[in-house]
């Protein structure tokens, strides 16, 4: 038995560089898999290899046992993709929008007028089916990218962002909607940049960084191998002596949050520091992905 | 040839189909300009100048201006219709309504979209032809005009195919200003001239103009239309229009492909 989407050795160059380097994914039927980096870490164009827009320079995609670069439209039949952006079609309404958008599926979605009655019902969109889709609110506009996306029952779906831009209770019904999705037995790539939205959803999260696979596994496995098991938070005003400890480490300089110092430590770490310096006052806490951006950033 | 097969593929249909749809939705307001346009050019080209021209030398005999004319007005719709379709609503649906991107995440590919929208410009400047035919026929059946009317559906084949490559040409445009404003180059630099420079609405003799012409093959859609309508000889210009058409498509449309793939995918 194939995974839903298994990708090997992901290389692309674009404008002269080479901007994904190697990159691995796997995702199994009901598992979300993370894709997380900061900007220009060669998130977009995996995310874009992934679903078709672009053709690898090496390395093979298959989804749902089909390699994508020999039967591309099969392979896009078991893919559903909901871009960063909005990008219904102005031109109809929002029921119209799901069903133009199956009229670009062969086979065609059967029973379509049920599946869309359906997919209105499930988003919440019954009341707007006869609306423009730019007379939504963000919230709903989501809704209606993630519903287009499900119109002819993919296997597979891709969710970019799904949550930028949104207030927190839209972003959480959104998260309902995803966690249900997976339930049924999807297979979910997520990107995203908030933090506590990739913690919560994903199963498995894979990092990228100048165009490489940096960490996967579990939230809880990434972070220990990148951040490490603590993070100290020290105000960075008086945080000479904790520069030059960190410099007798071969430390660099740690990330910097409005006047404060974030500095990952191992146990051992964290014991050495709390002996280098008893009388200083400081705040121990878990690591978070925010931490690992950070380390990524630097 | 993939890029060739792909203009037959259930996908550009199926991007066809969306633009006829939308198109029909507004048929009350989208049917006006085609039926307009022709009686106010007929009447500025044919009652208003053909005031002072009446008539002139065709083809070695004299001829109305007014049956001159309208023959041009069916090519020069066909080229507007067809080069503004591909200038500016696919450029709208490309960078300001994102349609192309949404259906790039279904089973469509890009090549089906420049081919649908090919396709749906060469279907609209038939469209158009026919309304502007029907208007025709009127000023045919009422004496304004003496075409012959009955071969008038005789043009529809020949203006889908020039209004295809016509489409090709305006997607190249498309594919490389940076903003709507920048439209405004090709359209004064290319499809004016192009347009008005090609025997649609007055002979040309100057010998740089007839070479010129020579390429252009909205000035052999209008000779050919004319020469169907009013009599006189068809095969040269026929020709003309298949092999410039055929031309410009072979060129063009994979020129689009790659041009497109760059802006619209980044690759």
């Amino acid at each position: 038995m194939w995974a839903l989407l298994d990708a090997r050795n992901l290389v692309k160059h674009l404008g002269g560089r080479r901007v994904v380097d190697g990159v691995d994914l796997v995702c199994e039927s009901r598992q979300i898999v993370g894709l997380l980096g900061p900007n220009g870490a060669g998130k977009t164009t995996t995310l874009r290899m992934l679903y078709g827009f672009l053709h690898p320079d090496e390395g093979r995609i298959h989804v749902d046992g089909v390699e994508l670069g020999r039967d591309l439209a099969r392979a896009k039949r078991s893919i559903g993709v909901c871009t960063q952006d909005d990008t219904f079609d102005g031109d109809f309404t929002v029921e119209q929008n799901l069903t133009i958008a199956a009229s670009y599926f062969r086979p065609r979605p059967a029973d379509l007028a049920r599946r869309v009655a359906e997919l209105m019902d499930r988003f919440e969109l019954t009341t707007y089916a006869r609306q423009k889709p730019e007379t939504l609110s963000g919230g709903y506009r989501r809704r209606l990218m993630i519903a287009r996306a499900l119109v002819h029952r993919p296997r597979l779906l891709f969710l970019d962002e799904p949550t930028t831009g949104l207030d927190p209770q839209a972003r959480m019904s959104v998260w309902d909607l995803v966690d249900g999705l997976r339930a049924e037995g999807l297979g979910i790539i997520l990107t995203t940049h908030y933090m506590d939205e990739a913690e919560r959803l994903s199963d498995a999260l894979t990092v990228l960084a100048r165009g490489r696979v940096v960490a996967r596994g579990t939230a809880k496995t990434v972070l220990g191998d990148l951040v490490g098991e603590h993070v100290v938070v020290v105000d960075a005003a008086v945080a000479s002596a904790v520069a030059a400890w960190l410099a007798a480490r071969g430390r660099g300089e740690p990330a910097s949050v409005l006047g404060a110092w974030h500095v990952p430590l191992s146990g051992d770490e964290l014991a050495d520091f709390a002996r280098a310096f008893p009388s200083l006052r400081y705040e121990v806490r878990g690591p978070t992905l925010d931490d690992l951006f950070l380390k990524l950033a630097l | 040839m993939s890029w060739l097969a792909a203009a037959l593929e259930w996908q550009s249909r199926a991007v066809v189909a969306r633009h006829l749809r939308v198109y029909l939705r507004n048929w009350h307001t989208a049917f006006l300009p085609p039926a307009v346009e022709p009686v106010t050019m007929l009447l500025a080209f044919g009652v208003g100048l053909g005031g002072y021209v009446a008539s002139l030398t065709w083809q070695g005999r004299p001829i109305e201006y007014m049956n001159y004319v309208a023959p041009g007005l069916l090519a020069y719709a066909t080229f507007m219709t067809a080069i503004f379709q591909s200038l500016f609503a696919a450029f709208i649906r490309m960078r300001y309504q994102r349609t192309w991107e949404g259906q790039l995440t279904t089973q469509v590919e890009l090549t089906h979209v420049v081919w649908g929208e090919v396709l749906w410009a060469g279907l609209l400047a038939t469209m158009y032809v026919v309304i502007v035919a029907a208007v025709l026929t009127v000023l045919h059946l009422t004496g304004v005009l003496g075409i012959r009317a009955g071969l008038l559906p005789t043009l529809l084949p020949i203006a889908f195919v020039a209004g295809c490559a016509f489409a090709a040409l305006g997607l190249c445009f498309t594919a490389i200003v940076p903003t709507i404003d920048h439209m405004n180059l090709p359209v004064f630099l290319l499809v004016l001239p192009m347009g008005l420079l090609s025997s649609t609405y007055f002979p040309l003799e100057h010998p740089a103009l007839v070479a010129l012409n020579l390429v252009n093959p909205l000035h052999h859609l209008a000779q050919v239309f004319r020469g169907v309508l009013i009599g006189g000889p068809v095969a040269a210009h026929l020709a003309g229009v298949l092999v410039l058409s055929a031309l410009m498509l072979g060129i063009l449309v994979p020129l689009d492909l790659r041009l497109l793939r760059r802006r619209v995918l980044g690759d």
